[in-house]
């Protein structure tokens, strides 16, 4: 099933990028994946979300505020790619910052392959959409909330989130470093292990990234938690119920568990990543880098105040909260609740994950459209995150993978692991592979 | 009246706290990189040797043992700051809860923080430049407790505080920034990023009389931040105002929690009080020895190294002697060559001294040039200028001409023929 070794096992003629590259570029205009494309001159095509660095191109985070940010240097994720041989394809779309569920926070929003008048999914909008129409391609992405997991499920591709720290987060643009994770898009478990094991390990630049050892624990047990269910859409829940109902053929025991701190993980996660972002975002002046004020006669407090203006509208919004949940008067009351519901709430699923893994879908809505996903109130957006945000915010691997589809549009489930047994995951997801065709629309650069 | 200080000084590291660009370059903006620059991307790695040396003050300075550090963010907008947030310690500093003893009293060390620098600003007449060099840099500060009530413990305890960190390895030249925070009456008045010990003084004295009088008419005192203007001597109401809630830290996410418990700790050296204990037992002044030794390692080994075979005050003498010439860093078996010299009353030219120095063959250390030959020389002066005596019991200072001549005449040290002048005078 991996595309990778596929690939490799064929002779691949240097036309074929270019090819790639023509072939690619009419439907990029209609689906917004990619910002920028690049030929990616040999080797299996990757491409990157746009808040990770790559030396000598525009990386802006799907920000207007750092247009022209052209970085000096490449995250360690892309050094390790492009020294594995695989080839830049280009930056992909996103929410401004990975502020967004559904890819709209940006200047031009990516659109769902399977049906365009569907979102995409966010914040790694362009990273499922690129993966979901090129038949040879992995995606380099990063999740903080469910920015992985999410947008993969909407566009019916593989999605995998690994424990915090496995991969650098050098030459990540910071969204909330104590939750960013760089993960993998592709379109089999194995390409994401293929593509996992090039990327993980410590690195010096990273000093919150680890070289423990990964594992394959396999469990007999899952887990579905009563949390994760309830407020889930009718028709997702009744397909989960069959997909259910083949783990149990898959032979594993499933049972019903609650996690009583899961419905305070929405409000923690948004705080602690609120409050991160808003420190993360205080360097953005239009003084150095980025979009650029040329106007110097001013006090600087003007100058500044008027680069700011160009954050959207959701970016502002997290400055401005989260400069309030860390100010000294209510710090007690917010942040440092927010990081002890934190620690309590890994307490809990840890003791669940050491016997077996928790399973349940990844969105409680179906693919919205695009106005219906707009006309959602910041707190119905910060809600349809109830289900992978307990995973990310306690720094757990989980695994998002297309179950079933729903009148044409993708469903996608996820697998969640204790920390460092990220391998057994994917070795579920792979057996899941082995009864289950993916489907996809687009197949560009097939051989 | 109640001071305390935030006293902020540059760490001994070749390279910077958060990178390994160097802390050493002198054309602007050359030592640089993605993450002192504080580019989208980059993150900060600690220099481990800072924490070291962070742990080796906080030692030092009898802070309580922390087992484990970690970092803050604090935020505020300004041009000098690449990231808009400095990376700064609170509550899990390096160093906590200590005291540095002065004559008087023990002054509290609320903490000891390690942080990086901004930028330096450089102010030109209608623009402003940054200097990235010192853009991470790291930087030591030392809290004090409100415990300094007079101008006198305010020198005494940056005197001190200077030459412990000094014995540390710390550069005290390179950079010494203090924000002074003094109350008369209530309310506290913060006056920040003096630099120097002369200003800071300076600062003290201005304060005290502005509140004093402000007082004095039975006005209140309001809690503000000032800066000291050095032209004017003056301290002046700032326009910048950040309090504790806008900073809004939160914890480094990018670093961890750092173990102190293998550091290895460098032994603190307290040379005032070393220079006290010697002064009391070899019954010479304590305020001379103060003097050679707060900021002096080599004169310090050198009184170390000789004061048990030799006389304290021809050692005071012979590093003296030494320092006047540069020539402190003299091979220890060198000296006693020296010592036996001046011990005899001979103190060698400058000449002889560099050939000393080298370990060169000297004829003899100045022997030419004994107590006797001064002595017959002083006696000669005083036959010739008899009213001298009278005018010395008056004025000693009236003996300086004599030893002028001497010193002149046989190119010796004058603290050899004002002793010996001295002598005869008074015997
Ligand atoms: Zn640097």
């Amino acid at each position: 099933m991996s595309s990778i070794g596929e690939f490799e096992g064929k002779d691949i003629p240097e036309s074929y990028y270019p090819k790639l590259v023509k072939e690619l570029e009419p439907i990029n205009k209609r689906l917004n994946a990619f910002l920028t494309i690049s030929n990616p001159e040999g080797g299996f095509p990757f491409s990157v979300k746009d808040n990770i660095c790559v030396n000598g191109v525009e990386s802006r985070a799907g920000s207007r505020i750092l247009k022209g940010y052209i970085p000096p240097f490449n995250a360690t994720a892309v050094e390790r790619m492009l020294n594995s041989g695989f080839g830049f394809l280009g930056k992909t779309n996103m929410d401004e910052f990975g502020f967004g569920s559904f890819g709209l926070n940006t200047e031009v929003p990516a659109k769902n392959p399977f049906d365009e008048r569907y979102v995409a999914g966010g914040s790694s909008s362009g990273a499922a959409v690129a993966t979901s129409i090129l038949k040879y391609h992995v995606a380099i992405s990063e999740s903080t909330g469910g920015s992985i997991a999410t947008p993969a499920a909407f566009c019916g591709v593989v999605g995998f989130t690994p424990t915090y720290g496995a991969v650098s987060r050098y030459g990540l643009i910071d969204y909330a470093n104590s939750l960013d994770k760089i993960g993998v898009m592709a379109r089999s478990a194995e390409d994401v292990r293929i593509v996992f094991d090039k990327v993980k390990g410590s690195d010096k630049y990273d000093t919150t990234c680890t070289d423990a050892k990964f594992t394959a624990k396999d469990k007999k047990k899952v887990f579905i938690i009563d949390q994760f269910t309830k407020g889930v859409d009718e028709k997702i829940l009744s397909s989960f119920e069959k997909l259910v109902e083949k783990f149990k053929d898959m032979g594993y025991n499933v049972e019903n568990r609650e996690i009583r701190l899961a419905e305070k993980a929405i409000a923690a996660y948004y705080i602690i990543a609120m409050a991160e972002s808003s420190t993360n975002l205080a360097k953005y002046t239009g003084f150095k880098y980025g979009l650029r004020n040329e106007r110097f006669d001013e006090h600087y407090n003007e100058f500044f105040t008027k680069a700011r203006k160009a954050f959207h509208k959701e970016s502002k919004r997290r400055i401005v909260l989260g400069t309030m949940v860390r100010s000294a008067s209510v710090r007690d009351r917010y942040y440092s609740k927010a990081l002890k519901v934190r620690s309590l709430l890994l307490d809990e699923m840890n003791a669940l994950l050491k016997e077996g893994f928790i399973l349940s879908p990844v969105m409680p809505i179906l693919t919205p459209k695009m106005a219906e996903a707009e006309s959602l109130t910041p707190l119905e957006m910060y809600k349809s995150d109830m289900l992978t945000i307990p995973a990310n915010l306690c720094g757990l691997p989980h695994i998002s993978f297309p179950y079933a589809y729903e009148k044409g549009m993708p469903l996608g489930a996820q697998l969640i692991t204790s920390q460092f047994n990220d391998y057994a995951i994917m070795d579920m997801v792979s057996k899941w592979e082995k009864d289950f065709e993916y489907r996809f629309k687009y197949n560009l650069g097939e051989l | 009246m109640k001071i305390g200080l935030e006293v902020h000084v540059a760490l001994p590291t070749k390279t910077k706290l958060f990178c390994s660009c160097s802390t050493e370059a002198s054309e602007p903006n050359t030592s640089i990189c993605p993450i002192c620059m504080g580019l989208p991307g980059a993150k900060p790695m600690l220099n481990e040797k800072a924490l070291e040396v962070g742990a080796s003050i906080a030692k030092a300075l009898n802070c309580k043992t922390q087992d484990t550090t970690s970092f803050v963010r604090k935020v505020y907008f300004y041009p000098d700051l690449p990231k808009s947030f400095q990376i700064t310690q609170t509550e899990d500093a390096i160093g906590r809860e200590g005291y540095l003893g002065i004559d008087s009293k023990k002054v509290g060390i609320r903490r000891i923080q390690l942080e990086e620098d901004p930028a330096k600003i450089i102010r030109e007449e209608d623009y402003t430049l940054l200097d990235f060099n010192r853009s991470g840099v790291p930087l030591v500060e030392i809290v004090t407790e409100p415990d300094i009530s007079s101008e006198e413990e305010l020198r005494e305890f940056l005197t001190e505080l200077k030459s412990i960190l000094y014995y540390l390895g710390v550069d005290i030249e390179k950079e010494f920034k203090v924000d002074l925070n003094i109350s008369l009456g209530r309310n506290r008045v913060e006056i920040k990023n003096i630099t120097g010990v002369k200003n800071i003084i300076d600062a003290e004295r201005y304060e005290v009389e502005r509140q004093g009088k402000l007082l004095k008419a039975g006005q209140e005192i309001a809690a503000e931040t000032r800066s000291y203007n050095e032209a004017k001597m003056s301290t002046e109401a700032s326009r910048e105002k950040e309090s504790e809630e806008e900073y809004g830290f939160i914890y480094e996410p990018d670093l961890t929690t750092y173990s102190t418990k293998g550091i290895e700790l460098a032994k603190p050296v307290f040379a005032s009080r070393l220079a006290g204990e010697y002064a009391a037992r070899y019954n010479v002044s304590a305020k001379t020895l103060k003097e050679l030794v707060l900021f002096n390692k080599d004169a310090l080994s050198m009184i170390e190294h000789a004061k048990e075979k030799h006389d304290m005050k021809s050692i005071i003498a012979s590093v003296e002697l030494l320092s006047k010439y540069n020539m402190l860093d003299m091979k220890k078996e060198r000296l006693e060559r020296l010592l036996l010299a001046v011990e005899k009353g001979v103190y060698p030219d400058k000449e002889t001294l560099s050939k000393l120095y080298k370990g060169e063959q000297v004829e003899a250390a100045g022997d030419a040039v004994d107590n006797k030959t001064i002595d017959k020389e002083i006696r000669e002066v005083i036959k010739k200028n008899p009213s001298i005596l009278e005018e010395y019991k008056k004025n000693p200072k009236a003996a300086n001409f004599i030893v002028g001549q001497i010193t002149k005449k046989y190119k010796v040290h004058p603290r050899m023929v004002s002793e010996r002048l001295n002598e005869i005078l008074s015997g």
